[in-house]
């Protein structure tokens, strides 16, 4: 299906396990790039998630958005926006991959905690003042 | 401002407790001087200085957490991953598992019995493998679960009662427990070490792993899974 509109690129060296050489993250915003490699692949949607959950941590403790809403709205955001990604942009064939779900699922617990982490800390700094008139002695 | 430098000389003797090195339990404990006669400017102030002191402990406790997790990936490598006995079994289980899943994707419905047991002893392989390399990677576990019990409860001391960070919700009721353990007062948004703690080894340790290449290969980690947990479905024949 999605296979004969990839171009034959030479495959890409990759270090082991996880972490990413610069190549690979220059075929990321390339729609018609090829990924032979699946872990390849793989790494990119962990590494995409880990950068959405610092960035929407930060904002939503910025902001403030309280309550559930911010974390559904978080979970809502990192699996559709990668969703989009692989599925709309890059236009990849989901079954070579586990199915959608295995794509979802890719690195969204850790994603989860660190957006945690970022809107604790990002929402404790950024209300200092806040906190400190609400608090009376 | 008094106030404020004794905020910053807490964070600071903190800090030099951590570079210590510190496995020494509970022995050190932090006092915090508290109560005299305040005037209501000193009281604006010293609110101030707690909020700040909230802002310090949330970033301590992400270096912490970055630290120990280092500290574990650094005892884990001088333990096992540098011994040759290590290396060997992460090869052979790294490439069984990648072969394991090729043959599963080609295979099809109608393969001979031939080829399913074939797998069948393949998968059995593996496990094996797997189960050699869990019993390596023990020794390290337990040096580390013996330092972290240590600087757990040296952690626990310094933060008792310490609200560490703000949330900007309510955790549900059964993690509260956590989230606001042996903190004073009803606000459930206040947010204990503990809770943060993990959170951050949750979200750091594996990213960690995988920026310095340490994590299992993702073949490996799924064939594994029939060790720890259920076993994998062998297949679409099964």
């Amino acid at each position: 299906m999605s296979g004969g509109r990839r171009k034959e690129e030479p495959p890409q060296p990759q270090l082991a396990n996880g972490a990413l050489k610069v190549s690979v993250w220059s075929k990321v915003l390339r729609s018609d790039a090829a990924w032979e490699d699946k872990d390849e692949f793989l790494d990119v949607i962990y590494w995409f998630r880990q950068i959405i959950a610092v960035v929407l941590g930060v904002i939503w403790g910025v902001l403030p958005l309280r309550g559930f809403l911010g974390i559904a709205g978080f979970c809502l955001i990192n699996a559709g926006v990668l969703y989009l990604y692989f599925s709309n942009y890059l236009q990849i064939d989901e079954e070579e991959y586990g199915g959608t779900w295995e794509l979802t699922k890719e690195g969204f617990m850790t994603s989860f905690a660190l957006f945690m982490v970022c809107v604790a800390d990002s929402f404790t700094t950024g209300h200092l003042d806040h906190l400190l008139h609400c608090h009376s002695l | 401002v008094p106030r404020k430098r004794k905020c910053d000389l807490r964070a600071v003797r903190v800090g030099l407790l951590l570079c210590g090195g510190g496995v020494y339990g509970s022995r050190f404990r932090f006092t915090f001087t508290g109560s005299r006669a305040l005037s209501p400017w000193q009281v604006g102030q010293g609110r101030r200085c707690e909020m700040s002191t909230m802002f310090a402990d949330t970033l301590l406790i992400v270096f912490i957490s970055v630290c120990t997790a280092l500290l574990a990936e650094g005892i884990t490598w001088v333990l096992v991953y540098r011994t040759d006995k290590y290396k060997r079994l992460k090869a052979e289980v790294e490439k069984q598992s990648k072969k394991l899943e090729k043959k599963k994707e080609t295979i099809t419905e109608s393969a001979g019995r031939q080829q399913k047991k074939k797998i069948e002893r393949q998968e059995e392989k593996l496990k094996n493998n797997n189960r050699d390399l869990s019993m390596v990677r023990m020794k390290s576990m337990f040096a580390i679960g013996f330092c972290f019990t240590a600087l757990m409860g040296m952690f626990n001391s310094i933060f008792d009662g310490r609200v560490v960070a703000k949330l900007p919700f309510t955790p549900l009721s059964y993690i509260q427990g956590l989230s606001h353990r042996n903190l004073l007062g009803d606000d459930t948004t206040d947010c204990s070490f503990i809770f943060l703690y993990i959170l951050c080894t949750m979200s750091i340790r594996q990213n960690i792993q995988k920026i310095l290449g340490l994590a299992p290969s993702r073949a490996a980690t799924k064939q594994a899974g029939g060790f720890l947990g259920p076993p994998p479905p062998s297949g679409k024949f099964s």
